[in-house]
C-alpha cells in the first residue's frame, strides 16, 4: 500500500460545499478511486484527478438533491409557508408582549435612531423629484462652462448670450435656444415699503421650452419690452388681487413696466426659482455689456430643447467647435458643456447657479451623522438581544430538536426584529413630524422643499425600516440560528468570550460620540457667548445705522442733529464689522498692496470710540477735495514704520490721488472676527457715503423709531426710511453658530439618550441575572452601596475608556472646526472637558444607579425566595 | 418523492411509454449485473472497462440519483472498508419499476430490430 494519501483541502472544500447534507459515501467511492488510481498512475495525477473529481461531483444533481433534502429535519414540512410565517408573527408579538420593558425600550432607541434618516430620505427623495414635471425632460439641457484664465479654473453654470445667438443662426439641431437673464436686485415700489422680486428676463420660448402654464394672458407678450408675467403668489404679495393684468409695476431706480400675463406658481421641486418673468429686451442697460460678451457674462444662461432626432453628442462637438474658434485668440480660455436637465439641480458645485442647487457633498455630511446617529441604535439591539439570548435559549433549543432549521430560527428572529423596527417606525415619524419644520427653517434652501407625507415616502420609510430591522436582527438571528440544542436546553450559553469584547469596544464607542457632541456644545455655546460680547475696538451699543439712500448728508445731519435722542451722528461707506471694500495703494518706491478703506466723515472716529495713537482726526470741514487719510497699525506694519509718528506726512498714492496720513488709530476689528485685522484705511469723501450711524440714548425702540420716522418724511425723499441696530446687525451675521448650537444640540440629545437607553437596557440586565449573587452577598454583608460599585463598576469602566479615547480626538477635530470657522476664537480648555466630562458621567451614573440601588436596598430574602 | 410518477405509469388509461436515456438504461443494467456489489466506484470501472470510455463520477452520481427518484433504483448504506479510509459506501438495486422499465425498453428495442431491415450479423 502506498504511503499517498487523498489531499485534504478538495475534501475540507467539498464538505464544506455539502453542509448537512450527507456524501460519507461519495468521499469513500473518491478516496477508493484516488487508491485505485495510485496503482496506475503517479501520486501527482492521482491528486489532480481528485480535484476534478471534486468538482464534478460538487456540481452534480447527486449532490444538490442531497443538500435540498438535508436542509429541513424530518419533521419540517417544507421551506416556506404561510402557517409557518404566521407562527412566526405570533410568537414574535408574543415575545415582546412578554418583555414588555425591554421592547419598548428598544422600540424607543431604534425610533429616536431612525429620526434623521428619515429626514435624510424624504430629502433625498425629494430632490430626485426636481425638475420632472417639464413635459420635454429629456431633452432639454442648459450650456455650462469652464474658464481659465491664467492659473484660475473656474466652473459656471453660466453661459454667454452671444453664444445662444451663435447656436440659433448656424446650429439647426436644436428646437428652441432660450436665453435666460437672471436679474441683480429687482425691488418694486408699492406705497409702504420697497419689495425685493426674484425675477428672470426670458424670452417668449420660456413656455415651449418648459412646462410651466399660464392663468391669463399670452407667453408672446413677453416678446416686447416692459412686459413682466407674473406669478400667482407674487401677484397677491404685490397687489392683493389674481386680477393684474394691465397693472403697472414701479421698479427701484423709476423702471415702469406692465403687467401682462399671469402664471401658476412654478412647482417647488424647479431649479428655476423665480417670482416674475420680464421680457428679454428690458434687462437694464446696467447689465448689458457690449465687450467681453464671450468672457464675461455672469447671470447669463443658455438652455436648448434639441429635436427628438439630435444627439447631444452632435451638439457637444458643436460647441467644442465654436469654443475653438472663439478663443483662440483670447488669453481667457472657454470650454462648453451640455447638462441634462435632470442634472441642475443636484450635479456638481457650479459657481452662479441660477436657482436651488443641491451639493451631494452636502448629503454625504448628512448621511454620516445619519449613521452615527443610526447604527448606535442598531447596536444597542443587537447587543441587549444577545445577552438576553439565555432567557430564549430553551424555546431555541426546542425548536430546533423538533426539526427547526438554521434558516427557520434565523427567519424567526428576524421578523422579530423587522416588527419592533416598523413599530419603531410610527415613534421616528412622529419626531421626523416634529423636527421636520424646524430643520427646514436652517436649511439655506427648505423653503424650496416640500417634505409632506405621501404614499410614495411611506413606501420608502417601510423599506427603510425593514432594512433597519435586518442590520440590527441579522446578528442575533445568526447568533441564534447557530445554537446546538444540547447547549441551548442544557442553559450552557457562551455569551462572553470574544462576542463580549467586541460589545464593550462598541459601548465605549458609543459614550465617545456622545462625549464629542458634548463638548462641541460646550465650546460652541462659548465660542457664541465670546463672539458676541467680543471687544470689537470700537463703541457697537446703541448704534443706529439709517441707510442715506438719496438724501443729501448735510441735510440728514442738519434734520437729524438737533434731536435729543441723538446723541452724536456721523456718516460712512459701510458698516464695520460687517463689510467694508477694498483697493489698492501704491507709494513710489514700494509694491503695492491690497489694503480695506472705509470714508468716512470727520464725526466718525470719535462717534465709534476710535483710539488715535498719533496724529489727528480730519477735519471738521470735509468740502474741499480728498487731502487725508487715517491707517491703522496693520497698515504701519506692511511698510516697515515702527512708529505711528514715524507715518504722519507720508504720502501714498490711492485711487490716483495723493493723499497724506494725518493720523495712526489703534487696531480695531473693522471685519467680522472671521478674519483676522489687515491693512486699512479710513478716507474722507463726500458722496460715498452709505449709511448714517445715529448713536441714540433712548431705549425706547419704538418711540424713537416713530421720531426718527417723522423727521425722515419732511426730508425731500420717496424712499422709506431704512434702520437697524448695529448690535442686530452683527447678530445676523453670527447666525452660523445658533444654527450650527441647535444641531449639535440636537443630534447630541439623540446621540446620548441612544446611548443611555443601551447601558439602561444591559444594566437591567445584568442586574435581573445576578440576583442570586447580590442576595448571598447581602446576607454575609455587604452594604448597599458595595453592592451598587459592584453592579456598576463594568459600565463606570467603559466611560472612562470612552472618555480617553474622546478627548483627544473631539479635541483635535473641534479645534480644526473652529479655525476653520472664525479666525478670533475660543481656545479649547480643561474646563470644558471637565466640565463636558461631569455632564456625561452624571447622566451615566444616574441611569446605572436608578437601577443599581435598587436591586443593592432590596431585602435579600425576597429576592432569595423568588428564585 | 418517487412514488408518484410510478403510480402515474399504473393509472394512465394508455401508459406512456417510459423512456430511459442510453446512459440510464446502461447504469441500470450495470447495477442489475453487479447484483449485491454494485456501489459508484463498481458501477463506474464496470462500465468503464466493458464500454471503454471515461466516465465523470458527477455525471454517474448524477444519473444514479435521478434513477432512484424515479423509483428504478433504490439504495442503502453499509460495507466500510479499509482502502475508503473507513468510509461507508452506498450499494443500489434495481426495483420491480427498474426492472419493468428496463424490459419495456428491451421490448421496444426488439419490436424495432425485428421490423427493421438491418442485417443483424457485424461484418
Amino acid at each position: 500500500m502506498s504511503h499517498h494519501r487523498p489531499p485534504k483541502l478538495p475534501r475540507r472544500i467539498f464538505e464544506g460545499l455539502a453542509g448537512k447534507a450527507n456524501i460519507d459515501d461519495l468521499i469513500g467511492d473518491l478516496d477508493e478511486l484516488f487508491y485505485l488510481h495510485l496503482q496506475t498512475m503517479s501520486p501527482r495525477k492521482a491528486k489532480a484527478l481528485y480535484w476534478k473529481q471534486v468538482l464534478s461531483l460538487s456540481l452534480s444533481y447527486a449532490v444538490r438533491k442531497r443538500k435540498r433534502d438535508a436542509r429541513y429535519g424530518g419533521y419540517s414540512a417544507s421551506s416556506f409557508s404561510i402557517d409557518m410565517m404566521r407562527n412566526y408573527l405570533k410568537v414574535a408579538l408574543r415575545n415582546l408582549y412578554q418583555y414588555k420593558y425591554f421592547s419598548i425600550l428598544n422600540a424607543f432607541g431604534l425610533a429616536i435612531g431612525m429620526s434623521v434618516s428619515l429626514l435624510l430620505i424624504s430629502i433625498y427623495s425629494y430632490v430626485g423629484t426636481y425638475d420632472n414635471f417639464h413635459q420635454h425632460k429629456k431633452n432639454i439641457y442648459t450650456v455650462i462652462s469652464h474658464q481659465q484664465d491664467g492659473v484660475e479654473e473656474l466652473d459656471y453654470a453660466t453661459a454667454p448670450q452671444a453664444l445662444a445667438e451663435k447656436i440659433k443662426t448656424e446650429y439647426s439641431g436644436a428646437q428652441e435656444v432660450l436665453r435666460i437673464t437672471k436679474g441683480y436686485d429687482n425691488q418694486v415700489v408699492t406705497d409702504k415699503e420697497n419689495i425685493p422680486v426674484k425675477a428672470y428676463y426670458v424670452e417668449p420660448e420660456f413656455f415651449s421650452v418648459f412646462s410651466f402654464e399660464m392663468v391669463q394672458g399670452i407667453a408672446s407678450a413677453l416678446a416686447e419690452p416692459n412686459n413682466i408675467i407674473l406669478t400667482q403668489s407674487t401677484a397677491m404679495k404685490l397687489f392683493n388681487s389674481h386680477d393684474v393684468i394691465g397693472n403697472i409695476i414701479t421698479f427701484e431706480g423709476g423702471v415702469t413696466m406692465q403687467v401682462a400675463g399671469l402664471m401658476k406658481d412654478h412647482p417647488m421641486n424647479s431649479h428655476l426659482n423665480f417670482e416674475m418673468l420680464i421680457s428679454h429686451s428690458s434687462i437694464p442697460h446696467s447689465q448689458i455689456l457690449t465687450e467681453d460678451r464671450w468672457t464675461n457674462y455672469p447671470k447669463q444662461y443658455v438652455y436648448i430643447l434639441l429635436r427628438e432626432t439630435t444627439s447631444s453628442e452632435r451638439l457637444q462637438q458643436y460647441l467644442n467647435k465654436v469654443a475653438l474658434q472663439t478663443y483662440a485668440q483670447s488669453p481667457v480660455k472657454v470650454t462648453f458643456a451640455l447638462q441634462p436637465l435632470k442634472e441642475i439641480a443636484t450635479g456638481g458645485d457650479l459657481l452662479q447657479a441660477i436657482g436651488i442647487k443641491w451639493e451631494m457633498s452636502g448629503f454625504l455630511m448628512f448621511a454620516v451623522f445619519a449613521a452615527l446617529i443610526l447604527l448606535p441604535a442598531c447596536f444597542n439591539y443587537t447587543n441587549i438581544s444577545i445577552a438576553r439570548a439565555l432567557r430564549r435559549a430553551k424555546e431555541i433549543g426546542l425548536r430546533k430538536t423538533m426539526g427547526g432549521a438554521k434558516s427557520q430560527i434565523f427567519l424567526q428572529f428576524i421578523t422579530e426584529t423587522v416588527i419592533i423596527t416598523l413599530l419603531s417606525l410610527l415613534g421616528s415619524l412622529l419626531i421626523f413630524v416634529l423636527i421636520r419644520s424646524e430643520f427646514q427653517r436652517m436649511m439655506v434652501a427648505g423653503s424650496s422643499l416640500d417634505l409632506s407625507i405621501n404614499w410614495q415616502m411611506l413606501t420608502m420609510f417601510t423599506a427603510f425600516a425593514v432594512v433597519t430591522g435586518l442590520i440590527a436582527g441579522i446578528f442575533p438571528a445568526l447568533h441564534f440560528a447557530r445554537l446546538t440544542p444540547i447547549q441551548a436546553l442544557k442553559s450552557k450559553l457562551n455569551t462572553r468570550g470574544a462576542s463580549f469584547s467586541f460589545r464593550k469596544i462598541l459601548t465605549v464607542f458609543q459614550f465617545a460620540l456622545s462625549f464629542g457632541f458634548i463638548l462641541a456644545l460646550v465650546v460652541f455655546g462659548r465660542q457664541y457667548q465670546y463672539s458676541m460680547n467680543f471687544n470689537f475696538g470700537f463703541e457697537k451699543k446703541n448704534t443706529l445705522d439709517v441707510e442715506l439712500q438719496d438724501v443729501d448728508p448735510s441735510l440728514f445731519k442738519n434734520a437729524y442733529a438737533g434731536l435729543t435722542s441723538v446723541q452724536s451722528l456721523s456718516m460712512s461707506s459701510g458698516l464695520l464689522g460687517v463689510n467694508t471694500s477694498r483697493t489698492w495703494v501704491y507709494t513710489t518706491e514700494e509694491d503695492s498692496i491690497e489694503a480695506a478703506q472705509l470714508f468716512v466723515d470727520s464725526n466718525y472716529i470719535r462717534n465709534f470710540g476710535l483710539t488715535l495713537l498719533a496724529g489727528n482726526n480730519f477735519p471738521d470741514d470735509g468740502t474741499q477735495r480728498e487731502r487725508y487719510i487715517i491707517v491703522n497699525e496693520e497698515f504701519l506694519k506692511a511698510y516697515k514704520i515702527s512708529q505711528p509718528r514715524e507715518a504722519l506726512g507720508r504720502i501714498f498714492t490711492i485711487d490716483g490721488q495723493d493723499l497724506e496720513v494725518i493720523g495712526v488709530l489703534k487696531n480695531f476689528h473693522y471685519e467680522p472676527l472671521m478674519y483676522p485685522i489687515g491693512k486699512f484705511f479710513f478716507r474722507m469723501k463726500k458722496g460715498e457715503f452709505i449709511y448714517a450711524n445715529l448713536r441714540v440714548a433712548s431705549h425706547d425702540t419704538y418711540r424713537l423709531f416713530t421720531q426718527l420716522e417723522d423727521v425722515w418724511k419732511q426730508l425731500p425723499t420717496q424712499k422709506k426710511f431704512v434702520a437697524r441696530y448695529f448690535e442686530d446687525e452683527l447678530n445676523e451675521a453670527y447666525q452660523t453658530y445658533q444654527v450650527l448650537l441647535k444641531i449639535v444640540a440636537f443630534l447630541g440629545l439623540l446621540a446620548i439618550t441612544i446611548s443611555l437607553l443601551g447601558m439602561l437596557g444591559m444594566v437591567v440586565y445584568t442586574t435581573e441575572n445576578k440576583t442570586k449573587e447580590v442576595s448571598v452577598r447581602k446576607v454575609l454583608g455587604a452594604s448597599a452601596a458595595n453592592i451598587s460599585l459592584l453592579l456598576s463598576k463594568d459600565y463606570l469602566k467603559m466611560m472612562g475608556w470612552a472618555m480617553l479615547f474622546a478627548i483627544p480626538l473631539t479635541a483635535f477635530l473641534l479645534d480644526l472646526l473652529l479655525t476653520e470657522i472664525q479666525y478670533y476664537r475660543v481656545q479649547l480648555s480643561v474646563w470644558d472637558i471637565l466640565l463636558s466630562s461631569f455632564i456625561l458621567l452624571t447622566l451615566g451614573v444616574v441611569t446605572i444607579t436608578s437601577q443599581t440601588y435598587k436591586t443593592a436596598t432590596r431585602n435579600p430574602a425576597e429576592m432569595l425566595r423568588m428564585e | 418523492m418517487a412514488i408518484p410518477s410510478v403510480a402515474l405509469i399504473h393509472n394512465t388509461i394508455k401508459p406512456m411509454k417510459i423512456y430511459l436515456g442510453e446512459f440510464e438504461e446502461l447504469v441500470l443494467l450495470t447495477i442489475a449485473a453487479l447484483g449485491k456489489e454494485a456501489y459508484g466506484v463498481s458501477i463506474q470501472k464496470d462500465i468503464e472497462e466493458r464500454c471503454n470510455r471515461t466516465i465523470s463520477i458527477g455525471a454517474l452520481h448524477s444519473t444514479i440519483t435521478r434513477l432512484e427518484e424515479k423509483g428504478f433504483l433504490k439504495s442503502w448504506v453499509g460495507g466500510a472498508t479499509k482502502e475508503r479510509g473507513g468510509r461507508s459506501k452506498r450499494f443500489y438495486e434495481i426495483t420491480n419499476a427498474g426492472n419493468r422499465a428496463v424490459a419495456e425498453t428491451k421490448s421496444l428495442r426488439d419490436e424495432l430490430w425485428s421490423l427493421s431491415k438491418l442485417k443483424l450479423a457485424i461484418k
